[in-house]
C-alpha cells in the first residue's frame, strides 16, 4: 500500500552551493518517483509556489525536499507543503552533509542520490500527525524576593499577570537592602542603595497582581502538561502582620539579645525584631530559635498582634511558569583560615565593611575598628575564594568584587581622607564605564599593589599582610590595622535546594544553568522555568535587573503564544494498561504519572525516546509517528543504492549530534563519502534489530553518537555494549559498531572520529 | 635592557618540556600561572633569600634556560607551601625539582650536591637517609637543644620505655646497595664526587 504512494522530490540548487558539486541532472535521471522539481532557491517564496503547484497538479501524497539541513529549513518546508500535513515531508540534507563536506563530484552525486532515496523510503512510512499545542496557565511563581525577583514580579504584574513572590526570609529586599551605597559608573558617585530600592519595593507592595509570601519556601514541585503544582511552606511569624503597626514597644521589653544577621553579626538585635527599617511586610517577627517565651512582648502589645504559638502552613500553588531568583551567598571564610577572619575582629569582609559604613549600620556610618578607633591603614585582599582552584575555592571570577572594593575604598576616603587604603589585586577587572571609576579611585589616592597575599598575621596591635609586589618582584610585609576580604559570590543554599526540587540543571559550580549561554540566557533546561539574578551567575544589580525583566518577557511569550510540541511522543492504550507503574519508574524524563486511575504522559516532558515501550509487559505503549518503521526504511533506502565496491557506514545522531555534524559542513571540513548520517528523534530509538538488519544487508559499520548530557546516555551506552557482546557470540567483529560522545561545539572532533572510524572499517574489510 | 623575540623563537617549548616531565603532577598548571605572587608571599626561602618562586615560573614561561645555572634554584628545600597555596593548581616546588634534575643531567650544580654526599653514603652504609655530619655544626647553632637531644637520645628512649631504634639488618642494606648500584645511582654519585674532588 505504502509503495503506491505518490512521492514528489524537489531539488534545490542553493545558488550553486549544491549544484556546483552535485550533478543534479544525474540525480534527476536516477529518481523513480511521481514528480521531480528543481529550483535555484527552494526556500524562497517562488519555491513555495513550485512545491504547492506540484502537490495539486500531481496529486502528491508525500514530499522530499533535497536541500540544506532540516535544522535550517524544516519549518519553512513544513509550511510550504500545505495543505499536506507537515510531517508528510522529509528533507534530504545534500548541502551540510554532502556538497559542503565532499569535493569529489562523482562520489558526492552518488551519495546525494543515496540520501534522497533514503528520504523517499522514510517519507513513505510517515503518517499525518498534528503538532501538540499546550497552553500553560498564566499564573507565575517568582522564587526569591531580592532585587532580581522583585523586578521580575513587578514587570509581569504590570503586564497583567498574577504573580506570587516567595521569599524565605521575613522581608523582601535581599542583599541590596543591606549593601549601603551602590555605585553608578556614569555619575562616578556612590548613591544610597536603599533610596533606589525603596520605590521598587513600594510599587511592588501596592500592585494588586502580586502576592508576597515571606518566611516561605517551596518544598515540593510537580509538573503536569505545563502546569506546576507547588507546595509552599510558610513558617509562622508569631506576629500578625495585619494587626502589627511596627511601634516597637515589644522590642523594648524583650530581654534576649542575639547577633543581628542583617548587620552581618556586627551588632545585636532582640528575639522580636524588625529585620531593617524599610522591611516589608511592615511588621515585627519573632526569632523562635532564640525566644524564651517570657511573654513580655505579648503584654505590652496594644494591638494584640503577638501569638507565641504557631505552626507552619502549607500553601498549594498552581502556576504555568516559574522564575528562579534565589540569589547568592558569600564565600565562607572558615575555608581560608590563613587570612585570620575567625580569629581577629578587624579582619572583615566587604559586606561587613558595607554595614559599618552604612548609616543604618552598627556604627551609624562611622568607619571604626572594633576598639572604636579610626583605622590608619585598611588593606583589601581581592579574589578570596574566587579564581581559586584550591579545595572549596571557585575557579570563576566573581565579577563584581573589583568594583565593590573600589567603591568601599572611595567611601573610606570620603569619610577619612587620612586613612591609607591599599588594594592587593591580581588583575583589576573594570570593563566598560567602570574603568572611569577605577581612575577616579586612583585620583582619590587609593593605592594598588599587584600581588595576592598569602597570609595575614597579628603583630602587636596591628596585622601584617604578607604578599609579593609582583611588579617589583619584592616580598613585602604591609602593616595594617584593618583587613577587608573581597569574598567570592557563590550559589545560595536556596539556589541549590530549588534546583533539586525543580529538577533543573546547574553548572559545576552549583549555579542554575541557562539552556544556552549566548542565545537563551534566561531559559533553563526545563520548559517554563526561567532564571535571573545571581542564582544564575555572579553579576551586579544592573545585570540582575536586566535579566529579571528578560525572564518576565519570556514568561509573557509563553502566556500569549502557548507552546508547540513535536507530536512524536508516547501514548498509552488504556484498554491494555494495567497501571503497574513500571513505565513511570523507567522514564528518565519524569514525564509519566498516574492521574485519575490512568497513566498520564506529559507531552512537554516526553522526548519519544521509547524507553517505556520496551519494559511494558502489556504492550500498551506506542510512540506516535511510526518511528521504528521510519528508521528501518531509511536504512533500507541508504543500503539499496550501494555499489559493490562502496564502503557504507551508517551514523545515527539525534538533534544534538546532527547539529554538530552540520557544523562540520558549515565550517567546510570534510569526512569520507562512506559516512551516511541518519537523524533520529532519540538515539535510544535505534534498536538492536535495526543494527542487525543494517549489518546483514550491506552496512560495513555503524556509528552511534550521543550527547553525554542526555539523560539516556548511560542507557544507550549499555545497549551498544550488549549489541557488541551479541556480535561476539555470533563470531562477528564488535569493532563494526562504535559508540561515541558528541558535543555541538566539538564538530572538529566528530569529523575526526568519523574519519578514523572509516579508516578502521577499511582495515577490518581487508 | 631590551630583550628580543625573533619570529622563529618558541619560548613555550621550555615550559612544555617541564610539563612533560614525569615528576610534574600538575598537568597544565605552569601555563595557567597569572603571576599573582601568592607562592612568593608564603615562601620561607623568599623571606630569607632572593629566591622567588613566582619569578621561577615567569622565567620558565619566557623560555629562559639560564635559570638552570642560577644558584638561586638551590635555595628551595621542598616545603611544598607554594604547591598547596597556588590558586591555579601549579607547583613551583615540582618545577624546581625538574629544573634541578635537568641541571644535574647537564652537569650543573655538582658543587651544590657535593655537600649532600653524606646522605647518599648513608643509603649504602645503613639503607636509610641520615643527616650528614657536616651539617651538625649548623643545626647545633640554629636549633637550640638539638645537640643535647641527639646525644641523649638513647636515655630519652629508655625513659619513655621505647626500644632502641630499629635499624635495617645487613641483608636489607646489601639489597638496597644492590638496587642503587643497578639503577645507576652509585655511578652518578661517584661521578659527582670525582668531579668535585678533582676541582679541589
Amino acid at each position: 500500500m505504502r509503495d503506491d504512494l505518490k512521492v514528489g522530490v524537489f531539488l534545490c540548487e542553493c545558488g550553486g552551493n549544491i549544484s556546483d558539486i552535485i550533478d543534479l541532472d544525474e540525480v534527476r535521471a536516477s529518481l523513480d518517483v511521481e514528480f521531480v522539481g528543481q529550483f535555484e532557491n527552494l526556500c524562497s517564496l517562488n519555491g513555495r509556489k513550485i512545491i504547492r503547484d506540484a502537490i495539486f497538479d500531481h496529486d502528491l501524497d508525500r514530499v522530499v525536499v533535497a536541500a540544506c539541513s532540516p535544522i535550517s529549513h524544516e519549518k519553512t518546508f513544513q509550511d510550504y507543503v500545505k495543505p499536506l500535513n507537515p510531517y508528510l515531508m522529509d528533507m534530504a540534507n545534500i548541502r551540510e552533509q554532502c556538497s559542503w563536506v565532499h569535493s569529489d563530484k562523482a562520489k558526492a552525486t552518488h551519495k546525494a542520490i543515496t540520501l534522497i532515496n533514503a528520504s523517499i523510503e522514510k517519507v513513505k512510512q510517515s503518517d499525518a500527525v498534528d503538532p501538540i499545542y499546550c497552553q500553560t496557565p498564566d499564573e507565575v511563581a517568582v522564587i526569591g524576593g531580592g532585587i532580581a525577583g522583585m523586578n521580575a514580579a513587578l514587570s509581569l504584574a504590570k503586564q497583567g499577570t498574577k504573580v506570587t513572590l516567595i521569599e524565605q526570609s521575613p522581608s523582601i529586599g535581599g542583599h541590596m537592602a543591606k549593601i549601603g551605597k551602590v555605585f553608578s559608573p556614569v555619575k562616578i558617585a556612590e548613591e544610597c542603595g536603599m533610596c533606589l530600592l525603596n520605590p521598587i519595593l513600594n510599587e511592588l507592595v501596592w500592585n494588586e497582581n502580586i502576592e508576597v509570601l515571606t518566611n516561605s519556601k517551596v518544598i515540593e514541585a510537580e509538573r503536569r502538561a505545563g502546569t506546576y503544582n507547588l507546595i509552599v511552606e510558610k513558617s509562622p511569624r508569631y506576629v500578625d502582620t495585619e494587626r502589627c503597626i511596627a511601634c516597637g514597644k515589644c522590642k523594648e521589653v524583650c530581654e534576649v539579645e542575639v547577633p543581628d544577621d542583617w548587620n552581618d553579626g556586627l551588632s545585636t538585635r532582640k528575639a522580636i525584631y524588625r529585620p531593617f527599617g524599610q522591611s516589608y511586610p511592615e511588621s515585627y517577627v519573632i526569632d523562635m530559635d532564640n525566644c524564651t517565651k517570657c511573654s513580655s512582648c505579648v503584654k505590652v502589645c496594644n494591638m494584640r498582634a503577638i501569638k507565641l504559638r504557631g505552626r507552619p502552613e502549607r500553601i498549594p500553588l498552581q502556576v504555568g511558569s516559574i522564575i528562579v531568583a534565589t540569589g547568592h551567598k558569600l564565600f565562607d571564610m572558615e575555608k581560608r583560615p590563613e587570612y585570620g577572619y575567625n580569629r581577629y575582629n578587624d579582619v572583615i569582609t566587604q559586606s561587613e565593611l558595607g554595614r559599618i559604613t552604612g548609616v543604618n549600620g552598627p556604627t551609624k556610618g562611622k568607619l571604626l575598628k572594633s576598639n572604636g578607633e579610626v583605622p590608619k591603614r585598611v588593606v583589601m585582599i581581592q579574589c578570596v575564594g574566587s579564581r581559586d582552584e584550591k579545595p572549596d575555592g571557585h575557579r570563576y571570577c566573581s565579577k563584581i568584587c573589583c568594583t565593590v572594593a573600589l567603591k568601599n575604598a572611595n567611601i573610606i576616603k570620603h569619610k577619612n581622607p587620612d586613612t591609607d587604603v591599599v588594594i592587593c589585586y591580581t588583575d583589576v577587572r573594570t570593563p566598560g564605564m567602570f574603568e572611569k571609576y577605577y581612575k577616579h579611585t586612583q585620583e582619590n589616592e587609593v593605592r594598588f599593589i599587584r600581588g595576592r597575599p598569602g597570609e595575614v598575621v597579628k603583630k602587636g596591635d596591628s596585622f601584617i599582610v604578607r604578599t609579593e609586589d609582583t611588579l617589583k618582584g619584592e616580598f613585602i610585609e604591609i602593616e595594617a590595622d584593618m583587613v577587608v576580604l573581597s569574598t567570592a559570590m557563590e550559589p545560595s543554599d536556596g539556589t541549590r535546594e530549588i534546583a533539586e526540587i525543580l529538577n533543573i540543571g546547574t553548572t559545576e559550580d552549583g549555579f542554575i544553568k541557562e539552556s544556552h549561554p549566548k542565545i537563551k540566557p534566561v531559559a533553563t533546561d526545563v520548559q517554563g522555568i526561567f532564571v535571573c539574578g545571581t542564582a544564575h551567575d555572579p553579576k551586579d544589580i544592573t545585570e540582575s535587573i536586566m535579566q529579571a525583566i528578560a525572564s518576565a518577557s519570556k514568561v509573557s511569550e509563553y502566556n500569549y503564544g502557548g507552546v508547540e510540541i513535536e507530536p512524536f511522543i508516547a501514548e498509552i492504550d488504556k484498554d491494555k494498561c494495567i497501571l503497574c507503574g513500571d513505565c513511570i519508574s523507567r522514564c528518565k524524563y519524569k514525564s509519566m504519572s498516574i492521574q485519575n486511575d490512568e497513566v498520564y504522559i506529559d507531552p512537554m516532558a516526553c522526548t519519544g525516546c521509547g524507553k517505556c515501550l520496551v519494559g511494558c509487559g502489556q504492550k500498551a505503549i506506542h510512540v506516535n509517528g511510526n518511528i521504528d518503521e521510519k528508521i528501518l526504511a531509511t536504512i533500507k533506502g541508504v543500503l539499496s543504492n550501494k555499489n559493490d565496491d562502496e564502503r557504507m557506514i551508517l551514523v545515527f545522531l539525534d538533534n544534538i549530534g546532527y547539529t554538530a555534524a552540520d557544523n562540520i559542513g558549515v565550517n567546510r571540513l570534510s569526512y569520507p563519502e562512506s559516512i551516511h548520517i541518519i537523524k533520529v528523534i532519540s538515539v535510544n530509538r535505534v534498536r538492536p534489530n535495526h543494527i542487525k538488519y543494517a549489518l546483514e544487508n550491506g552496512a560495513d559499520g555503524v556509528f552511534i553518537g550521543e550527547f553525554p548530557g542526555d539523560l539516556m546516555y548511560d542507557e544507550v551506552e549499555r545497549k551498544v555494549d550488549r549489541i557488541k557482546e551479541t556480535l561476539i557470540e555470533l563470531n562477528e567483529n564488535p569493532e563494526q559498531i562504535m559508540f561515541s560522545k558528541v558535543y555541538i561545539p566539538y564538530f572538529t572532533g566528530l569529523a575526526r572520529k568519523l574519519t578514523d572510524f572509516d579508516k578502521k572499517i577499511e582495515e577490518l574489510n581487508l | 635592557m631590551t630583550s628580543k623575540q625573533n619570529i622563529d623563537d618558541s619560548p613555550i617549548d621550555f615550559a612544555e618540556k617541564i610539563i612533560a616531565d614525569v615528576k610534574n603532577s600538575k598537568e597544565e598548571g605552569v601555563l595557567k600561572c597569572v603571576q599573582c605572587g601568592m607562592c612568593t608571599s608564603t615562601c620561607p626561602a623568599a623571606r630569607h633569600s632572593d629566591y622567588n618562586p613566582r619569578d621561577i615560573i615567569e622565567r620558565v614561561l619566557e623560555g629562559d634556560i639560564s635559570i638552570l645555572e642560577d644558584d638561586l634554584i638551590w635555595n628551595c628545600f621542598y616545603c611544598y607551601t607554594c604547591h598547596s597555596v597556588c590558586p591555579v593548581g601549579n607547583s613551583v616546588c615540582e618545577v624546581n625539582q625538574i629544573l634541578k634534575q635537568i641541571a644535574i643531567s647537564n652537569e650543573i650544580g655538582y658543587d651544590k650536591l657535593y655537600e649532600y654526599m653524606g646522605f647518599a653514603d648513608s643509603y649504602f652504609t645503613a639503607a636509610i637517609g641520615a643527616i650528614p655530619e657536616i651539617f651538625f655544626e649548623d643545626i647545633k647553632n640554629d636549633v637550640p637543644g638539638w645537640w643535647e637531644f641527639r646525644n641523649n637520645l638513647a636515655d630519652i628512649r629508655d625513659e619513655l620505655e621505647l626500644d632502641p631504634p630499629l635499624m635495617p639488618p645487613k641483608e636489607v642494606i646489601d639489597e638496597v646497595s644492590k638496587i642503587l648500584t643497578i639503577t645507576g645511582f652509585k655511578d652518578k654519585i661517584e661521578k659527582i664526587r670525582a668531579s668535585e674532588e678533582a676541582k679541589q
